[in-house]
């Protein structure tokens, strides 16, 4: 085929179109990066990655990951990482329950009920995320006494405006077994189900799961932490000079960015819901009371796995706004990616470029993960048409 | 004949004043705040006593003054100066990319600044020591803080230090660091914190944010030294020689004994061959940096000298009260110290 002939093909335009595009794009990244590598060593300014393996030297009061202020920028890097998650996945895990239930009470027949969820949602979602979070927090701190005054909780735990302080255990290994067993639990009421669906649909009777359920995911369990707790000595906190010494803090900024970005998500969760709700036949729910269905088990059985389908797409996008908002926790000093890395880390050491490209990555590829997992989901429990 | 004559003296008219344009290395800085008409000054975003803004929009400061007295030495009038409000977190970028001329806004002298952030520091106007202010009756000295915990403005050098001062200690404190200062503050006053921590000099004017400022004390130990001065870009070392003298003018007219009040009667009449130098009635010291040989007199007529300064932004004319302490001239015992204007 000659060169004419080969551009009459519209594919193969097609193809040289795009590749064009992206040949395109390419070049202005590098021109990009190239003109600003080149205007900073001109100014004097430091660029490359090496400031990464530094000393940080910044004191982070909220931490899981064994950082100490000698640690690299690398290290902070990574406490702010895990902070940022850390408040994300369990204000994902809580709007998604509140969520549920407002969105549910909604659609109640309780005139009561579904105005109050109504009045919820408007008031939430008319409001903007800073204010909530700003009032979160300093409604937090000023109604906690200060720690001469604290609220005990059975005199091992202590609520003051420094935070919750709570015990430690000094030996974890009894709570890593606690959480084997958990796991084991479930992998075998997991396979109970599906044993118990197989003899259900061959007899008609179904295994006692519920009986299962208790002993293999609450008894047991239970029995080993009590093991655990009972196994170890405990670093009890004490009040010394300013504060409790001792033990675990749970701090206010991370409480009140969790109260704000849960209670916020949750109206629109709610929205989705309701909407997923009302989005199955009318038809569907008659079928499943003229099978004589419960309304309690027509939803749990026929609307939710359909309203389902609807849902996932639009509370795929609410779960990245959780991660992406997770940033005003920068404003009340909640110590995240946004707050150490973008913050201190690049006041320290002046490298903006570099530091706010390595965050947009972050973030970038965070979304895209957790994008990526709700994508595969939504394909799992789409409608199977033939 | 005069048709000649007049041929040559504009050709060594033109001969000279290319010579003299010469002498001096180009100025691009000087060239454009002469251009726009005004200096581009950053200073800090609200903080009494060294760069604030009074509810008519009007600044005043000790790094304000001394803006004005470079709109002084430049442009000849103290009023052509647009001063932009600065974060701790933008100071950097707002300078480096060329939106302020210099930066007057308490930023300490590091080596890491100077070495990787593209700046220098141009001399010494405030000498600031880090310190706490604490509710009354809970601590006295820094080293009563164990297990306090502090509140800071994220990306200070204050973030830093109190870190390092208390690791070396072995003392335990809880450090939350915000991004502005004034939420650090809302957040030491709402009792998050046991003790917010910045410099004497700056919590002598934050004090006054605080509800109820009398509940609370300054601590008078400092655990730092922390010098502040004018801070510009690399490069365009005119626009930097300028930027060091008006300083050091500033410090040797209080040396000198010239202020705003005496300086027509000093230039009319001293026989002191520096302040005739600094004065530019001897020398033309304001030409070899391609200023007007007034630049030191108009800068010490509208702003003062920085005696003057002190006493009226921070010092005993001022509600801060501060003493002079290491903000006194070298020969009163102090720190200030300016070379001579030979």
């Amino acid at each position: 085929m000659s060169v004419a002939a080969l551009l009459r093909d519209r594919k193969v335009r097609d193809v040289l179109a795009q590749v064009a595009v992206a040949a395109g794009l390419v070049a202005l990244i590098v021109f990009f990066v190239r003109n600003a590598s080149e205007n900073m060593v001109k100014a004097g300014i430091a660029s490359g990655f090496g400031f990464l393996w530094r000393d940080s030297g910044i004191e982070v009061p909220f931490q899981l990951t064994g950082y100490t202020a000698s640690s690299s920028i690398l290290g902070l890097l990574w406490v702010g990482i895990v902070n940022t998650l850390l408040v994300s996945v369990v204000s994902i895990v809580a709007a998604t329950l509140l969520g549920f239930l407002i969105g549910v009470a909604r659609l109640s027949r309780n005139p009561m009920l579904s105005g109050l969820a109504g009045a919820y949602v408007e008031f939430v979602r008319n409001i903007p995320l800073l204010f909530f979070v700003l009032i979160w927090y300093f409604g937090v701190v000023a109604s906690l006494p200060a720690p001469r005054a604290s609220i005990p909780l059975l005199d091992i735990a202590f609520l003051n405006n420094r935070g919750l302080t709570v015990p430690l255990p000094q030996e974890a290994a009894g709570f890593a077994y606690t959480l084997l067993v958990l796991l084991l639990g479930m992998a075998v009421q997991l396979a109970l189900v599906a044993l118990s669906r197989r003899r259900q649909a061959r007899t008609g009777h179904a295994l006692p799961l519920g009986w299962t359920a208790l002993l293999l995911l609450l008894a047991a369990p239970l029995a080993t932490l009590l093991w655990a707790v009972l196994g170890t000595a405990w670093d009890v906190p004490a009040l010394r000079g300013f504060n409790y010494r001792g033990g675990f803090v749970l701090v206010p900024e991370f409480v009140a960015l969790f109260a704000a970005l849960s209670t916020y998500t949750a109206g629109f969760v709610a929205e989705i819901v309701r909407a997923g709700i009302l989005a199955v036949p009318a038809g569907q729910v008659e079928a499943a009371k003229a099978l004589g269905l419960r309304p309690g088990l027509a939803l749990r059985l026929v609307v939710i796995p359909q309203a389902l389908r609807v849902m996932v797409p639009p509370m795929t996008s609410q779960y990245l706004n959780v991660i992406k908002n997770s940033s005003f926790g920068a404003a009340i000093a909640y110590p995240d990616v946004v707050s150490l890395f973008m913050g201190s880390a690049l006041n320290n050491t002046g490298q903006a470029i570099e530091i706010i490209a390595i965050t947009l990555a972050l973030y970038l590829s965070i979304s895209l993960a957790v994008s990526g997992f709700m994508n595969w989901y939504n394909a799992r429990i789409a409608l199977v048409t033939r | 004949m005069s048709r000649l004559s007049l041929a040559l003296a504009a050709a060594l008219s033109c001969l000279c004043g290319a010579a003299s344009a010469q002498q001096l290395v180009p100025s691009p800085t000087l060239d454009a705040i002469k251009a726009r008409g005004h200096l581009e000054c950053g200073v800090h975003l609200g903080l009494p006593g060294f760069s604030f803004a009074n509810d008519k929009g009007e600044w005043s400061g000790i790094d304000v003054d001394y803006c004005r007295a470079l709109a002084a030495a430049i442009l000849g009038d103290s009023t052509k100066v647009k001063f932009t409000p600065t974060s701790v977190q933008q100071r950097w970028p707002v300078l480096q990319s060329g939106q302020v001329d210099l930066l007057s806004r308490n930023t300490t002298i590091t080596f890491s600044r100077n070495a990787t952030l593209g700046v220098n520091f141009q001399g010494i106007n405030f000498y600031e020591g880090q310190t706490f202010v604490v509710r009354k009756g809970t601590a006295t000295a820094p080293k009563d803080l164990d297990g306090a915990s502090i509140c800071v403005a994220a990306g200070s050098t204050e973030e830093k230090q109190a870190a390092d001062w208390f690791r070396e200690r072995n003392m335990k404190t809880s450090i939350i660091n915000f991004q502005k200062n004034d939420d650090a503050i809302a957040a030491y006053d709402s009792g998050r914190c046991d003790a917010y921590t910045a410099g004497l000099g700056a919590l002598a004017g934050q004090r006054s944010k605080l509800k109820d400022p009398d509940s609370h004390v300054v601590m008078t130990e400092t655990i730092s030294n922390d010098p502040q001065g004018p801070t510009t870009r690399y490069g365009d070392e005119r626009y930097q020689l300028v930027v060091r003298w008006v300083l050091n003018g500033m410090i040797a007219a209080e040396l000198l004994g010239i202020t705003s009040k005496n300086v027509d009667e000093m230039k009319a009449k001293s026989t002191s061959a520096e302040v005739r130098r600094l004065l530019g009635v001897d020398g033309g010291f304001g030409a070899m940096m391609g200023l007007s040989n007034d630049w030191m007199f108009n800068a010490i007529k509208q702003v003062g000298n920085y005696g003057e300064s002190y006493e009226r932004t921070v010092g005993m004319g001022s509600p801060l009260k501060l003493a002079r302490g290491k903000n006194e001239l070298w020969t009163k015992g102090g720190a200030l110290f300016t070379p001579p204007f030979q």
